[in-house]
């Protein structure tokens, strides 16, 4: 009888030692996931300084536009290093600063034949394909990981044991659109 | 557990795969009993005849390990080299094919790995094959056809998915199990064709209304030990698909986790679909492939392969990609298929349909499995 006691009590403890290094990798690969997002987004930040002195070279009348994708471009950099939640609307906001500027840039044939300004238009496009997949992958292993942590056993000690939730990367809908449709280049 | 996502899906699916190797030994064990109860049949009954069996058990269990070793060990020696003459594959650098090369080597670095041996098959085909029954020596091998119809997304993908072969080491397993079902098929073939067997055969069981009583209990001890060499056989080569089987899972997992782009890795198995046909390749080595298409005429027990559909429902569920459905392979390939090509091409189905002999599988993989042959373990040898 003692025996069979033991034998369940070590199964146990193995049980809950098997969880919790479970929820560590999880936590590591949602980790892991957001720095991949994370290089992707600061490649975004770096290409606009440079799109927006293209811009100005053939339109620097157009200082509203201008002016709002620089804003929009530090409160998103500010927006990053507080972590996914904020980075998502920051970064919504930027793509629809984004989205004017290209907008923009139709009325202006020069700008459009500049070929430093469609290299970047290209870059940017493509850094935005890649946003969606590592965003994608990132949320999907956070669902994962928030998941396990409200699942039986570890709900009753993930929380006090530093497992917190985490939150998703999402994009406002209309960015969603604007990331997913790449920038049509005409000649 | 439950499965949440894709890293929790890989823990199930490794569990799973741990519990299906457990299953060898056991049926090693029912093999040994089936010898044991064929030796004891000359007892006087079949209570008496099953425990001779079982006292010899120990020792028949000790040599059908021996026997497992020394088949495992030949094996392990001859699998790199068999591998590459039976695909025709040839090593590549990185000079030659860069956009392969670099794909792989940014994969490898980004986990840590050593950069595996590099190879391809020249063929129209679209698959590809990890070997290695080691991490330090595995070799990556895709075909021509594959690296034209894939874009450098998807070429990852497949490359990661082999990556993850290597990792988990898949091959090895593949091999253990391999050698596990040649030793039981080994003992089958044995026992129907020892004296022994049937003599006891002949006395008495396997015509059951004549002989005398006492014969016709050690008849029945003989049936009973066959009957039970067979099934340990059957479901042996069973476990040795499903084994398989889940280990594609594992790598398709892997290959999303390597490169985080689920959705690369569905239409790269949406394209391969349909199209990883390589007929000239024996069976026991195509169990190894991304893909291995001969699994539709199969049943689903018998299969190496999950059906793509599967393996993109479980990806679509666990790591949240998109399913484009079937892909229609471009009209252009087929064009520029030549006249002679084609015709080629069909007589190899035609020569690999007249029968199993137009394959000759190297012996060291056991007999072949799921491949339809017609060597079933109830069939007369």
């Amino acid at each position: 009888m003692l025996w069979v006691i033991l034998g369940i009590i070590v199964v146990v403890i193995v049980w809950l030692v098997i969880v919790y290094n479970r929820l560590v990798t999880l936590r590591q690969v949602t980790g892991r996931s957001w720095s991949d997002v994370d290089v992707q987004l600061k490649q975004r930040h770096d290409l606009i300084p440079n799109l927006v002195e293209t811009v100005k070279g053939y339109a620097a009348h157009e200082k509203t536009t201008l002016d709002a994708v620089i804003q929009a471009r530090n409160a998103a950099v500010t927006a990053q290093a507080q972590g996914p939640a904020a980075a998502g609307p920051a970064e919504g906001a930027l793509g629809a600063a984004l989205g004017r500027l290209f907008a923009l840039s139709e009325a202006y044939p020069d700008l459009k034949a500049n070929q430093n300004f469609l290299s970047l238009q290209s870059e940017l496009s493509d850094i935005e394909n890649k946003i969606a997949a590592a965003r994608r992958f990132y949320n999907s292993s956070v669902a994962e990981y928030n998941a396990m942590t409200e699942s039986v056993p570890a709900v009753f000690f993930a929380r006090s044991m530093g497992f917190q939730q985490r939150g998703f990367f999402e994009l406002p809908e209309g960015e969603r659109v604007a990331v997913q449709a790449a920038p049509a280049v005409k000649f | 557990m439950q499965a949440f996502g894709l890293r929790t899906h890989a823990w199930n699916t490794a569990w799973r795969s741990m519990l299906l190797l457990a299953g060898f030994p056991l049926l090693l064990a029912v093999m040994a009993l089936g010898v044991g109860m064929i030796f004891g049949s000359e007892q006087r009954d079949l209570g008496r005849a099953f425990g001779n069996a079982l006292r010899n058990l120990p020792w028949l269990y000790a040599m059908a390990w021996v026997g497992a070793l020394i088949w495992f060990a030949i094996a392990w020696v001859a699998h790199n080299r068999i591998l590459d003459w039976a695909t025709g594959a040839h090593p590549v650098t990185r000079a030659e094919e860069p956009r392969l090369w670099n794909l792989l080597e940014n994969l490898c670095i980004s986990r840590g790995m050593r950069m595996p041996r590099l190879a391809i098959i020249e063929t129209e085909a679209m698959n590809a094959y990890a070997a290695g029954l080691s991490r330090e020596a595995g070799s990556v091998t895709v075909t021509r056809g594959l690296m034209q119809a894939l874009d450098d997304r998807e070429l990852a993908a497949v490359l990661a998915h082999e990556l993850s072969h290597i990792r988990n080491g898949d091959a090895r397993l593949g091999l253990i199990a391999a050698v596990f079902v040649g030793v039981i098929s080994l003992g089958f073939d044995m026992m129907t064709r020892t004296r022994r067997a049937v003599r006891a055969g002949r006395r008495g069981g396997w015509r059951i209304n004549t002989g005398s009583r006492n014969n016709n209990n050690a008849g029945w001890a003989a049936l009973i030990g066959v009957l039970m060499i067979a099934l340990a056989w059957l479901l042996a080569t069973v476990l040795r698909m499903a084994l398989s089987r889940n280990r594609e899972f594992l790598a398709d997992a892997g290959a999303v986790e390597l490169t985080s782009d689920p959705d690369a890795m569905i239409t790269a198995l949406r394209k391969v679909e349909g199209h990883a046909d390589m007929p000239e390749v024996p069976p026991q080595v195509r169990a190894l492939f991304l893909e291995d298409a001969s699994d539709n005429a199969l049943s689903s027990l018998m299969a190496t392969h999950p059906p793509i559909g599967d393996r993109v429902a479980a990806l679509v569920k666990f790591a949240g990609g998109r399913d484009p459905g079937p892909i229609a392979p471009p009209p252009a390939v087929e064009a520029e298929t030549p006249a002679w090509a084609q015709q080629d091409a069909t007589d190899e189905t035609v020569r690999i349909a007249s029968g199993p002999a137009a394959t000759p599988a190297p012996w060291w993989q056991g007999p072949a499995q799921g491949t339809g042959t017609g060597a079933s373990p109830w069939g007369k040898r």
